[in-house]
């Protein structure tokens, strides 16, 4: 009786919690994005009384969404490698090489993490000015995201080169192995899940940047969420901003997810090949 | 043989943290800088605390650093102290706790515009919580609910997205606790809030610090929520300084700039050590 009745109060706090938390905005969102313009919902229906895509489509067809998908798909995938590659040298003197001040330089990579946003934005900005660059738009966005987002990948492959075993570099080398072909047996296989998650991570990072998009980007450069963003506030249409907003977010959690994925696949002794 | 370590050493790192540090380093220095009045982009530049004294005497900065502490302060609060019951309640799992855990941690992955789009669409005039009231009885036409005056509209955005965080961050300090620890005090009678105050709270204290500074420093420079959600009357200190930025006046938004990175610094150091003080009981 008594643990009947915990797991039925269990029941009911976890379903409207799920509820409170998540079903009903999104629920809502998507109910909004499917509202036909031909007859509004008005407060006295329970659903949109005439339901279709044509938001979709209009928004698709009418409106900068084409042009933001592009520029943020076309960015992010460009920040992702740029960080990586900048941060791989950074990664391999932090995770192999023992030196003084090593756990200084930790702590100065997060750096970018706790200056605000908007103050980053704002005087980078200020700066390109400076130096005479301020029409150099995307490329300013990609090298402010690569070097924003770079803690991340610094931070993910630190601990993917600590992970590579000192007996397989040896091995390799005692085999005859060059430069290259230790890389290639003693240290990508350790590498790998961890180079996956800094591209996915920093990807996910550049797709949902707001400030420097914002801030560097305007006029020129529209991104999904600067987009939304202005969906959101001088031009604001609710279906529109719920097509929009559902752009945004539903890629990214199916992103997130693969990436939860790979962080949990990449212990040491998978990818090392022993325990 | 050891120079040419260091050199290697150097060289590795210029790409990666040497660039963070140019970066980082160049942005604040142009903040401070133009704040003086250096760096103008139309004018001349020459030293000169004018625009700091300006600033000091107009009532829209003041009432902008009130404003953005309040926000920073309460937004962190209420996070770490919604989540300290959910990390404690989630320790051991039972049947159902991954799931609850995982629809608590999904605001993570939702885009803070699209938190707040859905949130004013709930609160909205004529939106499902004004329709549910009516329904029930309780309010007899609906209300106005978005931008309202004491923001309490964005310190729920803050802490639906950043409860999460303070979230995992307490399951995993939480968690390392034993269960032996917890049986012993258990055993020598202390209750359940004696054991949170005298076992739990002491243990995970630098957890809870991390989580607290971490939303702190994000709340305080809030512009996206503040936009879109707050009140209509005040502006957020990241407002101000892009309101500044779109006139044109650099060294004002510079001002904001600087004021907002110190109050991030100060006030972060001071809830830390606040944070300790309570959770290890010197205040009661």
């Amino acid at each position: 009786m008594t643990v009947q009745r915990v797991n039925k109060i269990l029941l009911i706090a976890l379903l409207s919690v799920c509820a409170i938390w998540l079903i009903i905005p999104f629920t809502m969102a998507v109910l909004w994005s499917l509202v036909d313009p031909s007859e509004p919902w008005t407060a006295d229906k329970v659903l949109p009384p005439v339901m279709s895509l044509f938001r979709w489509t209009d928004m698709w067809e009418n409106s900068s969404l084409k042009s933001a998908l592009i520029a943020s798909y076309t960015l992010a995938p460009s920040a992702a490698v740029l960080s990586l590659l900048l941060a791989l040298p950074t990664a391999f003197a932090l995770g192999r090489i023992s030196f003084p001040g090593r756990e200084l330089a930790k702590m100065l990579c997060l750096l970018p993490l706790v200056v605000p946003p908007f103050i980053t934005a704002i005087f980078f900005t200020s700066l390109l000015f400076q130096i005479g660059l301020s029409s150099w738009r995307p490329g300013a966005i990609l090298f402010a995201h690569s070097v924003l987002f770079m803690p991340f990948a610094i931070r993910i492959l630190t601990v993917s080169f600590e992970q590579v075993r000192q007996d397989h570099i040896d091995a390799a080398r005692d085999l005859g192995a060059s430069h290259w072909a230790r890389f290639k047996v003693a240290y990508l296989p350790a590498l790998k899940p961890g180079i996956f998650a800094t591209l996915l991570i920093v990807f996910i990072q550049s797709i949902e940047e707001f400030a420097i998009a914002f801030i560097v980007g305007s006029p020129d450069v529209v991104t999904i969420p600067t987009l939304l963003y202005s969906a959101l506030g001088q031009d604001y249409v609710r279906p529109n901003a719920a097509v929009l907003s559902l752009i945004l977010v539903v890629p990214n959690v199916l992103l997130m997810l693969i990436l939860e994925r790979l962080l949990r696949s990449a212990n040491p002794t998978l990818s090392s090949g022993k325990g | 043989m050891k120079l040419r370590r260091g050199l290697l050493i150097i060289g590795l790192l210029t790409p990666g943290l040497g660039l963070i540090l140019a970066l980082i380093g160049t942005v604040v220095y142009i903040a401070v800088s133009q704040s003086f009045g250096y760096y103008s982009l139309n004018g001349t530049s020459e030293f000169s605390t004018e625009f700091w004294s300006k600033m000091a005497g107009r009532k829209a900065f003041k009432r902008s650093i009130q404003y953005s502490i309040y926000i920073g302060v309460f937004s962190a609060i209420f996070s770490v102290a919604l989540a300290y019951p959910l990390a404690i309640w989630l320790r051991k799992p039972f049947a159902g706790s991954n799931f609850i855990g995982a629809v608590l941690k999904a605001p993570l992955l939702v885009h803070g515009l699209v938190a707040a789009f859905l949130f004013i669409n709930v609160i909205s005039y004529h939106g499902i919580l004004n329709q549910f009231m009516q329904w029930l009885g309780i309010w007899s036409e609906p209300r106005r609910l978005q931008n309202d005056p004491n923001a309490y509209g964005v310190l729920i955005l803050q802490t639906w997205k950043n409860m999460p965080f303070a979230l995992l961050l307490l399951t995993g300090a939480v968690q390392s606790i034993s269960d032996d620890v917890l049986d012993a005090a258990r055993d020598l009678g202390a209750g359940t809030w004696d054991r949170f105050r005298r076992i739990i709270a002491p243990l995970t204290v630098s957890g809870m610090q991390a989580a607290m500074v971490i939303i702190f420093i994000g709340a305080v420079a809030d512009f996206s929520f503040q936009v879109i959600a707050g009140p209509t009357n005040k502006q957020s200190l990241s407002q101000l300084m892009v309101s500044f930025k779109g006139r044109g006046d650099w060294h004002s938004a510079a001002v904001v700039g600087v004021s907002l990175m110190m109050i991030a610094l100060v006030g972060s150091a001071i809830l830390a050590v606040v944070a300790r003080m309570v959770m290890r009981g010197r205040i009661k």
